[in-house]
């Protein structure tokens, strides 16, 4: 028993010590104004973060360059919440507590999203998201310290339908993963199907696991059913599994596929990437013609040698929002910020763009086209005429948000 | 469902347990022979996929004898990963109580996912089939993608080699030998150790030749060791731990099953493997064809 | 047995630590928000202990290696979750169902699993424990699917320095409980029956009753610990049920030594706190924080399988000796 509670003091001891030790490291550096990333650097997150990487990394030399937000440094300190949400909370506080940050981005799970915007309400922190695209987060988990630079999944899921609609199809098959996004976005996209083309009927669904990669049993499921189109909350490595499998089979014979072609995807399908498919993208560099784009894009190649994939323009913009709104108020105090954030125009990426005021929703929409080759990209198909389905006509009207967000 | 699409279904099923089998079968020996729960195979076999696509990328061609080379060098790398494995760590703990042994093998997850990601990063990537084995063929008016047939006769033929290792070989009756009595076999001047090593080898090279397989059919990210090491377990308990042939039927119950589950049920997909293993857990624990201990 | 001059001594410690957990997060709440952080994460580690503490029950007194104990904790915690935010049930009914719940799964799943023994009770509770999670997840309209559910209310009084003494006194009774659980006839037949189970057998024990018992109570206490951890967080989550949350307490049983009462909760708070210390003093490491574990991992199964409390030990006797 003496051992026990020997024990017992040793442990009291050394914690005592190391917590010491612990909040040193935090207590220096005045100059430099933080902002505390909660990204997901790890398992299906890694695709995603490399390409956010570059486009902080860019985004704050840029800056520093030219003199930091209101002559203060920046400096982003990331966390990797591995896609776990309650890893995700703790970090976020992490970050503003210990590290002092004075505002937040987030990461690529939706999940790890709803976690973190809470942590970002509690402390009145200002915190946007830019690949991760949950509408909740808009309308039932609304917060105003939160503000979102990424068509959420109901812009998303009405977004094509309102491009498909305008095709003459009327059989739909629908294959999507079965997890929060696949299903509000199919929600959206069917409500609005309805709506709008009474006669189309969806007559195949099937819910593979999140991330599933071998397709090879529902592929012959969904071809029995012969739809003509097939629209699809697929994504990265498991869409690109979907169509690599797909085309043996002679799936694109007899069907379209329409789902987010981002350019991380294009360039993993490659060549095999079948032609024609209704496609879209959330922000695809080769679609937007913009001064400002192409500069990016001209900046961002000469550094790492390749294209900016989506999530890199989505991160950057997110960035250029926070950085106008502070130099239009002149402050980093967060309650003013929001003030002047809702509402507020920016120069985006993508041309002008603003963050609507009632559920701080940039009104940024999603890019649509077909897959095609291109000269200039010799390895992988883009799409071609592309056009944005402006974020006006997809997202939910101001009464709609109201009646969801909380009181 | 016509007759035809229920034919259709098994075929595509059976391909991809095949598949299955061929990772599962180096699981299942590893066990057989170690009494070591491999959780660091579905690691191994993604390492096995990752090589693929960098020496795939290296090389820069499509035809069947790049692919074939992929196959040839890929899977001694991985077994060649074994051996330093199985040297360095294995070796201390095989007396060591199972909990031990599966904690190991999960340290060695940690290890080789995140090495993993450090040295290839989160690129979404795959190697592009050979030509010859792009296309399709008709199977009672549908189209089978000929890489599926392709694997559905690489699996048999592996089978039976592993058969014929095992049960008609000087070594494998030495295998067989070194699982229940190894004191007997290193007092008749085996080397017990060697022969440990180059099981674990076998292991790990069809570890890697299910990778190189995957590696052709779907995109290849940092889950799909994990994704697949749960479904391993589920065939080899199935099957029955240590069995070839258990491995293989369990195998094909896993694919022809969730084959025909999704048509109703796509939701149900995902629960199939986990409510089979549960079932024969439950009823049969030592599996379909393996033997109850003691 | 010790004599009284070491009974003191014991006491004295006893005391002092108890002292030490008590005031820690009066001193860390006069540091500003740096002490508010570090009062997160000590009530953290005290919920993660008691997680790890459960299992114990089952790995180190038990003898058997559960890789299904994260459906208890996700049970206990989903109660509380749709408890308190959908039927409105306040902070203490929920907080005293969460183990009822987690008890009830355990009852129902060990039911099944304590008839396997070695490596066929480790997969079946995989297996259970996986079906749960999958079941949670696919039950979107209920549980909000992967989402989770959010927004969980807080009553008035919880501060984080409230809640914080809140979860250390409940650490406090169960690690008390736990310890006269063991100490009685109950724990030493279990002890005897993970030693040798033909022979507690032979001498008339039930003992998968017993073990069933024991994986119930393992199950309620995991239970609390996912019930205050949904308050501590204010969301409930589908990886609280992963089988990846499930090998945390098994890591840190392993760490701090699964042989011991004390032992998991040290490796617990070790891991938690080595974590947090490596992305402080340089946020590179944390990247590679996987590669770290498993490094530690590997150390502590080939060198120290009897964890720090072992290491602990060892040292004690060596002095002893000399």
């Amino acid at each position: 028993m003496k051992v026990e509670a020997k024990r017992f003091l040793f442990v009291a001891l050394a914690l005592s010590l190391t917590v010491g030790m612990g909040w040193a490291p935090g207590a220096s550096a005045e100059e430099v104004l933080k902002i505390g990333w909660v990204a997901d650097m790890s398992g299906i997150g890694a695709t995603f973060y490399k390409s956010q990487k570059a486009a902080v990394d860019l985004f704050v030399e840029e800056t520093n360059a030219a003199g930091g937000f209101l002559g203060k440094k920046i400096e982003v300190i990331a966390r990797d919440a591995a896609l776990k949400p309650d890893v995700g909370a703790n970090l976020a506080r992490e970050l503003i507590l210990s590290e002092k940050c004075e505002f937040l981005i987030g990461g690529t799970s939706s999940a790890v999203a709803l976690a973190v915007t809470k942590v970002s309400k509690e402390f009145k922190k200002i915190v946007f998201f830019h690949t991760s695209n949950a509408e909740s987060i808009t309308t039932t988990d609304f917060q105003p310290y939160m503000f979102q630079v990424v068509p959420n999944t109901g812009i998303e899921g009405r977004g094509y339908i309102l491009y498909l609609s305008q095709k003459p199809y009327t059989k739909y098959g629908y294959i999507g993963y079965d997890y929060a996004y696949g299903h509000t976005q199919f929600d959206a996209a069917k409500a609005l199907l309805n709506k709008l083309n009474p006669k189309a009927e969806i007559i195949v669904e099937l819910w593979p696991k999140a991330g599933e990669t071998n397709y090879s049993s529902f592929i012959p499921t969904l071809m029995s059913k012969n739809p003509e189109v097939i629209f699809s909350s697929l994504w990265g490595g498991g869409l690109a599994s979907f169509i690599k499998q797909g085309v043996p089979y002679g799936l694109f014979k007899k069907s379209t596929l329409t789902a987010l072609y981002d350019l991380d995807l294009l360039r993993a399908t490659g060549l095999e990437m079948p032609e024609g498919q209704l496609g879209y993208a959330r922000c695809p560099f080769y679609g937007v013609d913009t001064p400002q784009m192409a500069a990016f894009v001209k900046k961002y190649t000469e550094k790492y040698n390749e294209e900016p994939a989506d999530w890199a323009i989505m991160i950057y913009d997110g960035l250029l929002v926070l950085k106008k709104a502070i130099e239009t108020a002149k402050t980093f105090d967060a309650d003013i910020l929001v003030k002047t954030l809702e509402g507020m125009k920016w120069n985006s990426l993508r041309g002008e763009r603003y963050i609507r005021a009632e559920d701080h929703m940039a009104n940024v929409g999603i890019y649509v086209g077909t897959t095609a080759k291109d000269p200039r990209f010799k390895n992988f198909l883009i799409l071609k005429d592309v056009t944005e389905v402006p974020a006006e006509k997809a997202w939910l009207s101001v009464e709609e948000v109201k009646k969801l967000q909380p009181k | 469902m016509t007759l035809d699409f229920i034919l259709f279904l098994s075929i595509n099923g059976v391909a991809q347990g095949m598949l299955l089998f061929i990772i599962a079968s180096g699981l299942s020996l590893v066990f057989g022979v170690l009494r070591v729960i491999n959780f660091a195979h579905g690691s191994l076999y993604m390492i096995g996929a990752f090589l693929a696509c960098s020496l795939s990328a290296l090389l820069a061609g499509t035809s069947l004898l790049h692919f074939l080379l992929l196959l040839v060098l890929v899977p001694p790398a991985v077994a060649l990963l074994g051996f330093v494995v199985e040297v360095t760590l294995f070796r201390r703990i095989y007396r060591r109580e199972h909990l031990m042994q599966l904690l190991l093998t999960y340290a060695l997850v940690l290890i080789f996912d995140d090495l993993a990601r450090v040295v290839w990063g989160g690129d979404l990537r795959n190697v592009a089939r050979p030509e010859l084995l792009a296309g399709s063929v008709e199977v009672f008016g549908l189209f089978l993608p000929s890489y599926n047939v392709f694997i559905l006769i690489l699996g048999p033929i592996i089978g039976l080699g592993l058969w014929l290792l095992l049960y008609r070989t000087r070594s494998g009756k030495l295998i067989r030998a070194a699982v229940s009595y190894p004191q007997m076999l290193s007092a008749l001047g085996v080397n017990v150790s060697a022969l440990m090593t180059a099981t674990f080898m076998l292991g790990c090279w069809l570890a890697g030749f299910g990778g190189v397989l995957m590696s052709g059919l779907a995109n290849i990210d940092l889950g799909i060791g994990m994704e697949k090491i749960i479904e391993c377990f589920a065939v080899v308990v199935i099957g029955g731990l240590g069995s070839v042939g258990g491995t293989m039927l369990g195998a094909i119950i896993i694919g022809v099953g969730s084959s025909f589950i999704q048509v109703p049920l796509s939701r149900l997909a995902t629960m199939f493997p986990y409510i089979v293993m549960a079932l024969v857990l439950i009823i049969r624990p030592w599996g379909l064809f393996g033997k109850p201990e003691r | 047995m010790p004599g009284n001059a070491s009974g003191k001594m014991q006491r004295t410690a006893v005391a002092a630590v108890l002292t030490a957990l008590f005031v820690l997060p009066f001193v860390l709440a006069q540091l500003g928000r740096t002490g508010e952080f570090w009062i997160w994460v000590i009530t953290e580690m005290v919920i993660m202990a008691l997680f790890a503490t459960s299992l114990n029950l089952i790995l180190g007194f038990g003898g058997m290696v559960s890789f299904g104990h994260a459906a208890f904790f996700g049970t206990g915690a989903y109660t509380v979750a749709l408890l308190m935010k959908k039927a409105g049930f306040g902070f203490v009914p929920a907080m005293i169902l969460a183990p009822l719940a987690g008890a009830l799964a355990a009852a129902i799943i060990g039911w099944f699993c304590v008839r396997r023994i070695g490596l066929y009770f480790s997969i079946l509770t995989l297996a259970f424990g996986q079906l749960l999670y999958m079941i949670v997840f696919q039950a979107y309209a209920f549980t909000g699917g992967d989402d989770g559910i959010h927004g969980i209310p807080k009553p008035e009084i919880f501060t984080p320095l409230t809640y914080y003494l809140l979860c250390l006194i409940l650490f406090l009774l169960c690690f008390v409980s736990m310890r006269t659980l063991t100490n009685s006839s109950f724990g030493l037949t279990i002890r005897a029956i993970r030693e040798n189970p033909e022979r507690a057998r032979f001498l008339g024990v039930n003992d998968r009753r017993y073990q069933l018992l024991n994986f119930i109570i393992a199950g309620g206490f995991a239970g609390l610990a996912g019930g205050l951890f949904t308050e501590l967080n204010r969301f409930a989550q589908t990886e609280f049920l992963h089988w990846s949350k499930s090998a945390e307490p098994l890591l840190a049983s392993l760490v701090g030594g699964m042989y011991s009462l004390v032992g998991p909760a040290i490796g617990s708070t070790v891991l938690i706190f080595l974590k947090i210390i490596l992305q402080q003093i340089h946020k590179d490491l944390v990247t590679v924080w996987a590669i770290i574990l498993g490094v530690i991992l590997l150390a502590v199964v080939l060198f120290a399988p009897e964890g720090l409390v072992g290491l602990y030990r060892k040292f004690r006797e060596k002095r002893t000796q000399n």
